[in-house]
């Protein structure tokens, strides 16, 4: 187990790590942030002079040895629109995200998990029409789209939600629940059809044979084993939930780590740009890492070493 | 009965009495508290790393420039009293004394050289060099008189001194805190001190009670970022923001019937134009440019797009800028005409060309490029049409990698038109007209100091321009604000979000 660990920790390291390279890549090729920061009565030697103060002129080799030096000492530069150490600026801003994302995920299984099981259970029936009916909806709505619904609907009309920004409790309802709906359609679907293939198993029939309830079998012998399949693709879909962050922060304005990735990119902030790439991957790959581990602990017959 | 009746009259006679003389009567303390509501918010609050228009129309709110504007966009004294170029390279400013820093030091000539020094610095590497780049140093001449010597002669350095640029800092409290410090912890002289910001989430503003312009009339001023449109419309009907801005023309009708909201527009000085590759083929041929400008018709585009909250421009000249020329007519929308001059200038059947446009800058491009695109696709020109992210196209434009058409704005810093002709025919950067009678025209205007005798002069150069063509003129839409009744507000005609003016109703 602890060789395990040792191993996928080294793998995550290399993952980090390569990532930080692409984006840096990415990002370098794309141009560099002279023409965004500076006002557009700016002359060419101005720009010039800029990009060298900067050292934007540099080969990129020389450019990615010095990030790397800067790097392995979590010192990512100085931000060049906010004039802050990058780093700091991000992990600042990590728990919005969390408590968005985490209170998405929840929001996600908790619906999910009851109606994929309902679904199943009475296959075929209403319950289970109606069920994939919403997953259906869930699944092919944009989350853009909804989230400014809900704004027109939850609070221009009603009055009962906040618009945007972050406060109370009340603020994180639409955001997270517009992060949300794809992973509850999703789960509700996987739920739904691993407990179908489960329902199927010899051990169902022997506790049903045997003249235990059905509510028993379904949540005590069907259900835990169907869940170990949901807590894959929960861990699998944490990427996506933080894409879907990135464009729903950005409609709510929620002060998260994405809104202020996606508004360094597109100022081409590249200090802000390589601090948030590694530690999204860094959160991903650990995120990951957790698990590979909980599955092993779900289910003890699958051997690490 | 007749004693209060007299009274009356006395109070009556007094308040009158007071109007007339403009005696204040007495100055209510700040108070209240206004919720607003931006599409975006500064980069930073040091003066010399503005990023963006959207930064540095907003952090005047915390200092005060040399110079400033007033409500007609005329440049007025600020911590400047007066102004005078002792000869051509050398401006000399007195300055108000009595001003202080919001922690109490005094602003006097050593704060300006300090600041004007510290611009300069190439160690500041300071984002808005350009705008301050012909100062060649600063003298201190007497605790409260600075001379700034230029590297050549520039006429615009009293505006270059205002409030955008010419932001002043307290020496002691920028040296105390440092680069990194000055960007969150800003110290000026401005009507409202910084008390807390919280990045992507609000700033806090408080009024400084001992401005030297008087006290601003509301004590606390919450700002919160509101990028998406529909939810900062939303935060506005809901009452959870009292202003905002921007509001999208095509919302405007609809928040106009709301009787417990106000909006206000005014024409900003952004002037909206596509640039012509004049280098190029079939460009380099005025009645192919005049055809251009006779293809589009900008009214419909204004009346279509912009609901009307526009203004059609007839040349690079916008309305509110020194020496406007009312009598210039734009150029009439006229296809058949159009077409006769591509069939002189040897295209009866038009050309094929590409246009770029992009999206993700301070305003839309994209839209009104393709609504161009279709006009011009109506007398032959098909141009095809490249949408760009704004930061990828503006490296573009500086390496002179855009297509021969272009649509493109440009904020009128300086309400000034010599400023913005001279960028606009630079021949480099995206834009390549250069015409040396215009560049003479504009050399005499830039050394006639005295703006009511230089405003005249801006005549013969729109007419130049406008013959030439060597762009699609276009027009300048209207910033939009949107209000709760209970605030008062007017926007100002240079884009500054200057919120000192700011009331609440009683």
């Amino acid at each position: 187990m602890r060789a395990y660990v040792a191993t996928r920790l080294a793998t995550a390291v290399f993952v980090v790590v390569g990532v930080s390279l692409v984006s840096f890549l990415l990002t370098f090729l794309s141009g560099d942030p002279a023409e965004i920061m500076l006002p557009p009565g700016a002359t060419a030697q101005q720009i010039a002079t800029f990009r060298a103060q900067w050292g934007f002129d540099d080969p990129l080799p020389v450019q990615y040895w010095r990030f790397l030096r800067r790097a392995v000492h979590g010192d990512f530069g100085v931000s060049l629109r906010h004039g802050q150490p990058s780093l700091p600026l991000i992990a600042a801003r990590l728990p919005a995200t969390f408590q968005l994302t985490v209170t998405a995920m929840v929001l996600a299984i908790v619906v999910a998990v009851p109606l994929g099981v309902l679904a199943a259970t009475h296959r075929g029936g209403p319950v289970d029409l109606a069920a994939m009916g919403v997953a259906l909806l869930g699944q092919s709505v944009p989350n853009f789209w909804l989230a400014i619904m809900m704004i027109l609907v939850f609070s221009v009309s009603w009055g009962l939600l906040p618009t945007s920004g972050r406060g109370g409790p009340l603020h994180v309802v639409m955001p997270a629940l517009a992060i949300a709906i794809n992973l509850m359609a999703l789960l509700t679907r996987l739920v739904r059809s691993t407990m179908i293939e489960v329902l199927a198993e010899d051990y169902v029939r022997t506790g049903r044979a045997k003249g235990l309830r059905e509510v028993m079998v379904t949540a005590r012998h069907a259900l835990p084993n169907a869940l170990i399949p949901l807590v894959t693709v929960i861990g699998l879909q944490f990427g996506f939930i933080l894409g879907g962050a990135v464009v729903i922060e950005t409609i709510f304005t929620w002060p998260g780590v994405g809104l202020f990735t996606i508004q360094a990119i597109l100022n081409r902030d590249y200090p802000v740009v390589q601090a948030a790439v590694f530690i999204l991957a860094t959160g991903v790959v650990i995120i990951n890492l957790i698990v590979d581990l909980l599955y092993v602990w779900l289910d003890p017959r699958i051997r690490v070493g | 009965m007749r004693l209060e009746r007299s009274i009356r009259a006395l109070a009556v006679l007094v308040a009158a009495a007071t109007l007339a003389l403009g005696v204040p009567v007495v100055e209510a303390a700040p108070s209240g508290e206004v919720k607003i509501g931006l599409a975006a918010e500064p980069n930073t609050f040091d003066p010399h790393l503005t990023v963006g228009r959207n930064t540095q129309i907003f952090v005047v709110n915390v200092y005060d420039g040399l110079t400033a504007r007033d409500t007609q966009g005329h440049l007025i004294p600020a911590l400047a009293e007066s102004w005078k170029r002792l000869n051509p390279t050398t401006w000399q400013f007195a300055l108000r004394r009595g001003v202080k820093f919001h922690n109490g030091d005094d602003f006097n000539a050593d704060s300006v050289k300090f600041t004007l020094d510290r611009a300069i610095n190439p160690e500041t590497k300071a984002t808005i060099i350009s705008e301050l780049s012909t100062i060649a140093g600063t003298e201190v001449v007497d605790p409260y008189t600075v001379n700034v010597i230029t590297k050549s002669p520039d006429f615009l350095m009293p505006a270059r001194l205002g409030e955008l640029f010419g932001l002043m800092l307290s020496p002691k409290h920028t040296n105390a805190v440092g680069k990194e410090g000055i960007a969150i912890k800003p110290n000026g002289t401005g009507p409202f001190k910084l008390v807390a910001w919280t990045k992507n989430e609000q700033l806090v503003l408080e009024a400084n009670e001992g401005y030297w312009r008087g006290a601003p009339k509301v004590k606390r001023i919450v700002v919160r970022p509101i990028l998406e449109d529909a939810a900062r419309i939303a935060a506005l009907q809901t009452g959870e923001v009292d202003l905002i801005a921007p509001v999208p023309h095509a919302r405007i009708a609809e928040l106009q019937r709301n009787n417990r909201l106000a909006i206000k527009t005014i024409p900003a000085p952004r002037i909206f134009h596509v640039t012509i590759d004049v280098r190029k083929p079939p460009f380099d041929n005025v009645k192919v440019r005049q055809a251009l400008n006779h293809a589009i018709d900008v009214n419909a585009i204004v009346k279509s797009l912009y609901f009307g909250h526009a203004t059609r421009l007839a040349t690079v000249v916008d309305r509110g800028a020194l020496g406007y020329d009312a009598s210039i007519a734009p150029f009439p929308y006229d296809p058949a005409k159009a077409k006769a001059l591509l069939a002189e200038a040897g295209f009866p059947n038009g050309f094929e060309t590409e246009f770029d446009s992009f999206t993700g800058s301070i305003a839309d491009h994209a839209k009104p490029a393709e609504a161009i695109a279709g006009y011009l696709r109506k007398i032959g020109v098909n141009a095809k049409q490249n949408v760009f992210e704004f930061s990828a196209f503006g490296p573009r434009r500086v390496q002179n990698k855009t297509a021969p058409l272009f649509i493109y704005s440009i904020g009128n810093a300086y309400l000034e038109p010599s400023w913005v002709i001279r960028w606009m025919t630079q021949g480099g950067l995206g834009m390549h007209y250069k015409n040396a009678r215009l560049d003479e025209m504009l050399t005499r205007i830039e050394a006639t100091d005295d703006p009511k005798k230089r405003a005249p002069l801006y005549g013969d150069v729109q007419k130049l321009i406008m013959d030439e063509a060597p762009f699609i003129f276009l027009f300048q839409a209207d910033a939009v604000f949107g209000m709760s009744t209970r605030i008062d507000y007017t926007p100002r005609p240079d884009e500054t979000q200057w919120l000192y003016p700011l009331a609440l109703r009683p």
